[in-house]
Order: structure tokens, then C-alpha cells, then sequence
């Protein structure tokens, strides 16, 4: 028994020298709560909305949003003006002489080039490299020739694959971005851009962080080029501090996966007035609900992305006048099903939705508003168009497709599903029913309900069946890349300014085109709307390619704007003395885009 | 004891084998890509390609051989003694990097989740026992008493309770109402008690159960009527010569609840916001991470593999009587 004892007490003994070894940091000035870690801290590499929040916090691009603007317009960060030459397509920006790097170092239009080049090959290339990249004129070839130049080095022998022969080639593709792409550092304070196109959302895109430079020295430490394949191989561990090294207000203090980060003001950051909270340490909390509780029990000054089944009741209480900590924000998102456009359903029978008759019958036989009321019951805004109305400055949507049971049921008959078998199901001309309609749903509550009241509407005003598929995510992704379904839950978020960020949705073959949809008038107004010089009739071009998809062709079927929730308490009292504890700063945009450095706890 | 530890160090590494090709062929197998981020954008073909490349993901059989080479420490050895002109790798076993969490890799990963998986296993295994052993033992004293009846009734809860409930209520009651310990923060000790308590719960009941069963044989045992006769102090009877037996198949059990304890708890892990290591197992497979899948798996079998070796030497230790 003693010797039990022994070994239970030095089990114990050891684990509380572990446990009060890793004592937790004092409050920071400013503490939130985000949903998930970060992704990377590779700005070239982020995608997600947390990842770019930091961006935003630890490097400074060009330019950066006005985000209490109704406009969203761009303001000047580390460019501190430019010029854009009459035909709109060559961009020179003149930098902040003082601004320096975190270690001291000045921050050079070199960076810039450095940072834009490393995505640009398909090496390294992210979600954005087309979407932003691209529209710089030598870009695309630039990675088409990179692509081939592996290739190729690929089917050489292994004997003539070697080290040198790989340094070789990276040194190749590195003369040749310099020659043949249209970013020139003119000097160390000076970059110019020329595009292929002209981008009136160019300098929009500079604002998004896969634009936002890095220290080429501290990054370059950690690429090398591999040998079998020639390709640069970019490891990540100068992210961690202490190695990374940032030019944005905050430098990251420390970094535990799925613990804490800590932020403290850059001793070198070139406008330290504007930087409110000089420590931040952000709490990465997964579960909804723990979250939540940890705000309510003041661990956090603020809560970035709330996510819990009982929005709805924190909204009564709300208005209730109970609580006040509770913020929706329509955002520059839109929930939507998504048809299979394909000629034939994975089985090889004909697939019904290739209609657009048939997928506009559907549209019109949804009931939006008791839609959102049954299954979202906290207050987001049924919608008939997928870009966000009102969000972009000269864009004016159109109407849509309301909910109507007659027309849709006309629809419906003019596509030939005019007959009826014995169960009532529409039958067409050769007498084959309507096939049941699989609604495919990853696993979360809101989706599954969608399906289940769309389904219901669905069999209520044609008699077509319908069955719930509900599927993890992984499989459901896969579902979709291989078009093996009919009807799909979907959504998407805007990246930039424009209607193109969601209208390329539907281009035929486009990598997010998860519908298969494929029209040659549609892909035409796009690249219409590209080759037009006058923003003006550019704008009109994509209204009128927006009403072609939402009105007549309908390859997605638009249900709701997403809303977003962050918590925390107001900055002031209801008779608007100063609230301790509140937060000041934050931005009601639709974008989301909110700077940390403008953030303050009021004392 | 010697010929023990042996013959089980020297299986180790075939039954490793084994799990880590099973493993495998089941990662392998699952659904969807592994690269592709499934709720956001798609990046091109080409660059889809590139990655499935560069992680080998395109050739089962290299991925295989390599991630192998690459874990056991083999490639190490060689690139090590070779002195190749390349640069070696900077670990013996290399598990290789996060898909999800691009900037970690997984050696960093489970350097970080693993001594806080461990902390709280063995804490909630240490307070089950205290509240096990109590039980059981007050139980078994009085056997169909209110009180027996009473620790039957919560050791069946603490079974039947799953811990999200618990931890919930835990939750609810002492940080949000009482204002007692913090929510979704790791580090000081108050913050182990709420998570290991919850996980304890089932542990402790089926110890209660063991130590109940147990000492009630022991109790209507010869040698304990003779050590009464001898008018020992009840106390001495009960801890000293009674629980001392009862305690053998309590100690049997420890082995896989240590175990347990640390992969069982994901669920506690999620409610409390603890970063331990069980989240990764059930993340990675829903992700398709190969490498954390693979890494999680293989660190985690050899784990259970020396646990159990353990138990069964201080099983030895304590009562000589087995062989």
C-alpha cells in the first residue's frame, strides 16, 4: 500500500509542478474571443476572416479601407498617394519613407514585389493568386510558363535533377518575373503596377491581405527548392515568434497553438498614435457555447463571431431591453441552395434541373419570408439576388424572383412536367415522373431545417418528392466537385468591392462553380464587363448579368442574407456617460473588416 | 520482470506496424481532398496538383513508405550518416505539417496538446480514485444502507451523465453564477479542476463499483475476522489489511483508464476550451489531415502500449504473488 502511495503522490507531485509552471499572462488591454486559431500567419496565405483581422493588426499593405465609410473606400496606409495613369491601368504608389519592419529595417517596394511574386507560381499559389494576381498584366503567363517550366523539369532524368539544377531554375523563373510581370520597384519608396486589364476594384483588392508584404530576409531563410521536383518549398516556422517579423502596428508576443495570442504595440511602427490598445491578447474558444459563456463571465472585451442556437433568444432579450451586448450586422454574404446545372445526374438519367425553367419553378415556390422565420427565427433579411443589396457604391440590383405558386406552377408545365402519375407526382411527355429531388446538407442544425421546410414547400406546390441528404463536410464537398446531387446547401462571402466577386460564381468552369452551370451570354457579359473602359457602363453590364442569373437562368436559388453577430457592451450608458467596459472602435460594416488598432476598452 | 519489459518492447514496434498501416488504408479511404479547404475558396487545378505533390498525396505507396521513413526516425539515421548536401530533417520523428494549421507542424502540435491531455488525465484519474475508493469503501461497510445506496445512485449519474451535461452545468454553476474559477482558459490549477472533475465522473463510478465488490469479499474474509480478534482499530482493519486486496482489480483497471482518459476527451476538451490532444482526433479525421491523423494515432498506440506495461510491472511490484 505504501508503495501505491509513493508512486500516486509523485504522480500527483509532477503534475502540479506542470500545472503551475504555465501560469497564464496578466490582462491585456484589449481581450477577444475568435472562433477558431489562425489558419497562418503568412499574409500571402490567408483566406479565412480571423487570419486577415490579425493581417490587418501585424502588417500594413498599401492601402486599407475606410471602414466606417458607407462607401467602404480605400484610404492611404503605407502608400501614402499614387498615381493612375489615364487609361487606368498603370498604378505607381509612392511609400512612407520612414516606415521600417519590426527588427528596424525599412520597408521597401522590393518587399512588395517579393511578397506578390511568391504566390504567383504555382509552387506556392493560394485561393486568391487568380482572383487578385491575375488582373496584373504578364501574371497569368508568368504562372502558366512557371507550370510548364516544372513540367518539364519533372520529366527530365533523375540524374540531371539536382540541387543546382533546381537553384537554376528558380533563378530563371525569377529573371523572368522581373522582365516579363508589371511590378516594378522604381526605387526604394516607389512601385509600379500595370495591369492587363482595367480594374476600377483595384485598389480595393490592395487592401485584402494576400497583397500585404513580408520581410523577404527572415521569409527566405525558410524556403528551399527541392531537388526531385524543382519546386520552392516554403516552410512556415518563421511565423512563430520570436523569428516573425511584421511592419503593421502590432508584433505577435507569443503564440500558443489554441491557447492564446498575445500582440503588443510595434516599437517601430512609423504612426504609433493611432495603435488605442497596446496589448491584445486574442483566445481562440471552438466551442459556441463556452464561448459565449466565457464573454458573459467578462473573460473577454469582445466576442468576434458569435454562433450559438439561442441567437434568436439573446435577440428577444435584447429587445426586451435585458441585454445590450449583442450585435447583429448584415453582412456582404448570401445563403443559398445551389442546383445541379449538368445535362445528367451521376446515374446517367437526365437531370430535370438543366432546365432553367424547371430550376425557376423552384425558386418561385419557396416562401422566403416563413423560410427564415421558421428556421433562422433571428431576424436575417430573405433575399431574391446573390450580390448583398446596397453594398456596392453604383450597383443597383434587381429584383429577383418572388415567392408565386401560380407562375412557378406554369413554369413547372411550360419545361413539359405537365402530366401527373397515380401518387400526384408531375409526370412529362413520355409519362416518367419527376425524380425524387435529394436535398444535400452538411450536418448543422440550420441546414438540415432548410432542407426540411424547402422540401415540404417543394412537395406542397408540385407534388415532387423530395429526401434530405445529410452528409459530413468532407463527403459533401466531394458530392459537389463530382456533381452528384440535385439540390445543395451553399453560401458566399464577398472578398472585394465588386460585383464580380460574386458573379464569377457562375462562370463556366470557374473552381467555385460547384453547380456545373455554363451559359456562353453570361461568360460573354463578363467579359464584356472586363474590356469595358467606363466603370459606368461597366457597372451595367454586370447588373444586367446579375439579373440574367437571378431572374431567368437562377443556377443558384438565393434565400437569405447572412447576418453576423459579435457581442460586447456598448461604449456608453443609455444616458450616454462613458460605459467601463465597453468597446470603442468597432466598425457595423458589411464586410466585417474591423481594425484591431482602433479597438479600446473604455476605463 | 526483466523478460516482461522486454518481450513487450520488443512487440512494440510490429503492433505499431500494424496500427499505423491500418490507419492508413482507413485515412486513406476517407472521402473529399485533403488540400482543398471545403467551405472556402478553390485554388487552381495546378495548384492543387503541386500540393497533393509536395505532400506526396498523389501516390498511396510513397506516402506510405515516406511518412514511415519519415516517423520511425530512419530517414533521420540515413540523411544523418549519409551527411547529405541537402539539410537533414530538424527531428528524429517527424510527423510532418498540419494541412489545417498550416503554420504548425505536427510534432509541434502534439508537443503542445500532449502534457495538457496528460495533466488531465491523470488528474481526473487521480480525483476518481479519491472519490472512488471513498465510495466504495463506505459502501461496502454497510452494504444495502442508505448510504451504499447513495453512492450506487451517483456512481450510476456519473456513468449515465454524458459530460457535456456536466461540464455544462459545471460551467453554469460555478464561473457564470457563483463567479468560483474562469471558462475557456487553461493554465492555473483552478482551471484543471472543472475539466478533470467532469471527466472523472465515469471513472470514479466504475472504481466505486470495483472497490464495493471487492471489499465486500475481502471484508467476510478469514484473516480479517483474525485481525478483528486481535482488536486492531477498525480503521487499520479496513485501510490496512482489507483495502490493500481489494485495491488489485481497482489497480488492473487504471492501466486503459489512464489511456482513456487521455484520447476520451474530446467532448470535455471542447466544453472547457482545454487545448489537449483529443480535439486533434476527431478534427484531423473530419479534416482528412493525413499527417495529424497518422501522427495522433501512432504517438498515441505507443503510449497505450507503455501504459499498459507499466501497470502490469507495478501490478507485479505490488502483489509479488503474480507471475
Amino acid at each position: 500500500m505504501r508503495k501505491l502511495l509513493a508512486v500516486l503522490g509523485l504522480i500527483f507531485a509532477s503534475l502540479m509542478v506542470v500545472a503551475i509552471a504555465d501560469r497564464p499572462l496578466p490582462r491585456a488591454e484589449l481581450t477577444y474571443i475568435d472562433i477558431v486559431d489562425f489558419k497562418t500567419l503568412d499574409p500571402q496565405r490567408m483566406s479565412y476572416m480571423q487570419d486577415n483581422r490579425l493581417c490587418y493588426a501585424i502588417y500594413e499593405g498599401l492601402v486599407r479601407w475606410d471602414n466606417f465609410s458607407d462607401d467602404f473606400h480605400v484610404e492611404p496606409a503605407l502608400a501614402r498617394s499614387w498615381d493612375i495613369s489615364p487609361d487606368d491601368l498603370v498604378y505607381t504608389f509612392h511609400l512612407e519613407p520612414t516606415a521600417k519592419w519590426s527588427n528596424g529595417e525599412p520597408v521597401t517596394a522590393n518587399d512588395f514585389a517579393y511578397a506578390w511574386q511568391r504566390i504567383m507560381v504555382p509552387d506556392n499559389a493560394t485561393d486568391y493568386t487568380a482572383s487578385i494576381f491575375f488582373r496584373i498584366k504578364g501574371a497569368e503567363d508568368y504562372f502558366e510558363w512557371r507550370a510548364a517550366q516544372l513540367d518539364e523539369y519533372r520529366a527530365r532524368p533523375a540524374l540531371e535533377r539536382t540541387q543546382v539544377a533546381a537553384e537554376q531554375l528558380r533563378s530563371e523563373s525569377n529573371d523572368r518575373y522581373r522582365s516579363t510581370v508589371g511590378i516594378e520597384p522604381v526605387d526604394d519608396h516607389t512601385l509600379r503596377v500595370t495591369l492587363a486589364l482595367p480594374t476600377p476594384y483595384f485598389l480595393d483588392l490592395l487592401a485584402f491581405s494576400s497583397t500585404y508584404p513580408v520581410h523577404p530576409p527572415t521569409v527566405e531563410k525558410w524556403v528551399r527548392v527541392d531537388a526531385d521536383t524543382g519546386a520552392i518549398r516554403q516552410e512556415h516556422a518563421w511565423t512563430k515568434p520570436p523569428l516573425i517579423v511584421t511592419n503593421g502596428p502590432y508584433v505577435v508576443q507569443s503564440w500558443r497553438f489554441k491557447r492564446e495570442m498575445r500582440l503588443k504595440a510595434n516599437p517601430h511602427y512609423w504612426n504609433p498614435s493611432v495603435v488605442r490598445s497596446k496589448t491584445v491578447s486574442i483566445l481562440p474558444i471552438e466551442s459556441e457555447n463556452t464561448s459565449v459563456l466565457a464573454f458573459k463571465t467578462g473573460a473577454a472585451d469582445w466576442h468576434s463571431d458569435t454562433d450559438v442556437e439561442y441567437i434568436a433568444d439573446m435577440l428577444e432579450q435584447k429587445k426586451a431591453g435585458l441585454r445590450e451586448d449583442i450585435h447583429p450586422v448584415k453582412t456582404f454574404g448570401t445563403y443559398f441552395w445551389g442546383f445541379n446545372c449538368t445535362p445528367r445526374l451521376t446515374d446517367g438519367r437526365p437531370n430535370p434541373f438543366h432546365d432553367a425553367r424547371v430550376r425557376r419553378a423552384f425558386a418561385l415556390a419557396i416562401d422566403k419570408q416563413a423560410l427564415v422565420r421558421t428556421v433562422k427565427r433571428s431576424g436575417e433579411e430573405p433575399t431574391n439576388v446573390l450580390v448583398p443589396e446596397g453594398t456596392i457604391a453604383g450597383f443597383t440590383s434587381p429584383k429577383g424572383l418572388s415567392y408565386d405558386l401560380v407562375r412557378a406552377r406554369e413554369e413547372l408545365a411550360n419545361a413539359g412536367w405537365t402530366g401527373k402519375n397515380a401518387e400526384g407526382v408531375p409526370t412529362n411527355a413520355s409519362g416518367e415522373a419527376f425524380p425524387a429531388v435529394e436535398m444535400l446538407v452538411t450536418n448543422v442544425q440550420f441546414h438540415r431545417d432548410a432542407g426540411l421546410v424547402m422540401g415540404r414547400m417543394i412537395e406542397e406546390a408540385f407534388g415532387i418528392k423530395t429526401k434530405l441528404v445529410v452528409k459530413e463536410t468532407k463527403a459533401y464537398a466531394d458530392d459537389l466537385d463530382r456533381r452528384d446531387y440535385m439540390m445543395a446547401r451553399a453560401g458566399w462571402y464577398g472578398d472585394y468591392g465588386d460585383p464580380t466577386t460574386f458573379l464569377l460564381l457562375h462562370k463556366t468552369g470557374d473552381g467555385n462553380n460547384d453547380r456545373g452551370y455554363s451559359n456562353p451570354k453570361f461568360d460573354a457579359m463578363l467579359d464584356a464587363a472586363d474590356r469595358e473602359a467606363d466603370p459606368e457602363k461597366r457597372m451595367r453590364i454586370l447588373e444586367e448579368a446579375e439579373r440574367f442569373t437571378m431572374e431567368e437562368e437562377l443556377p443558384i436559388l438565393p434565400l437569405w442574407r447572412y447576418n453576423h453577430y459579435y457581442l460586447f457592451h456598448p461604449p456608453t450608458k443609455a444616458d450616454g456617460t462613458p460605459n467601463p467596459g465597453g468597446l470603442k472602435g468597432w466598425s457595423p460594416s458589411p464586410r466585417l473588416v474591423q481594425y484591431i488598432w482602433k479597438l479600446e476598452v473604455v476605463r | 520482470m526483466i523478460g516482461l519489459i522486454a518481450r513487450r518492447l520488443l512487440a512494440l514496434p510490429i503492433i505499431l506496424l500494424v496500427i499505423y498501416t491500418v490507419t492508413f488504408v482507413l485515412a486513406w479511404a476517407l472521402p473529399g481532398s485533403a488540400v482543398v479547404n471545403d467551405e472556402g475558396r478553390k485554388p487552381p487545378q495546378a495548384v492543387i496538383d503541386a500540393m497533393e505533390r509536395q505532400y506526396n498525396l498523389d501516390d498511396p505507396y510513397r506516402f506510405y513508405t515516406q511518412y514511415l521513413s519519415n516517423a520511425t526516425g530512419f530517414r533521420w539515421v540515413t540523411e544523418t550518416l549519409k551527411g547529405a548536401d541537402g539539410d537533414p530533417p530538424r527531428h528524429i520523428f517527424n510527423f510532418g505539417p498540419c494541412l489545417r494549421y498550416e503554420d504548425w507542424t505536427v510534432n509541434e502540435l502534439v508537443a503542445g496538446a500532449l502534457p495538457v491531455s496528460m495533466v488531465l488525465g491523470f488528474s481526473a484519474i487521480f480525483i476518481a480514485l479519491i472519490i472512488g475508493l471513498t465510495a466504495g469503501v463506505a459502501g461496502a461497510l454497510r452494504p444495502n444502507s442508505l448510504i451504499d445506496l447513495g453512492t450506487l445512485t451517483i456512481a450510476l449519474v456519473g456513468i449515465s451523465l454524458p459530460p457535456f451535461v456536466i461540464g455544462t452545468f459545471l460551467l453554469l454553476v460555478f464561473p457564470v453564477w457563483l463567479g468560483i474559477g474562469r471558462v475557456g482558459s487553461w493554465g492555473s490549477l483552478s482551471d484543471i479542476i472543472m475539466p478533470a472533475l467532469t471527466l472523472s465522473l465515469p471513472f470514479a463510478a466504475y472504481i466505486a463499483r470495483l472497490t464495493r465488490l471487492g471489499m465486500i469479499e475481502t471484508l467476510g474474509a478469514d484473516y480479517i475476522r483474525t485481525a478483528r480478534a486481535k482488536g486492531l482499530p477498525a480503521h487499520v482493519v479496513i485501510l490496512k489489511h482489507a483495502l490493500k486486496n481489494a485495491f488489485l482489480p481497482v489497480l488492473s483497471y487504471l492501466g486503459p483508464a489512464a489511456a482513456y482518459a487521455m484520447t476520451g476527451s474530446f467532448v470535455v476538451e471542447q466544453v472547457f476550451d482545454v487545448p489537449g490532444l483529443g480535439q486533434h482526433f476527431v478534427n484531423a479525421v473530419r479534416n482528412k489531415d493525413l499527417f495529424i491523423i497518422m501522427g495522433v494515432t501512432l504517438i498515441y498506440s505507443s503510449l497505450l502500449i507503455l501504459f499498459n506495461l507499466v501497470v502490469d510491472v507495478m501490478y507485479r511490484w505490488v502483489d509479488p504473488r503474480i507471475e
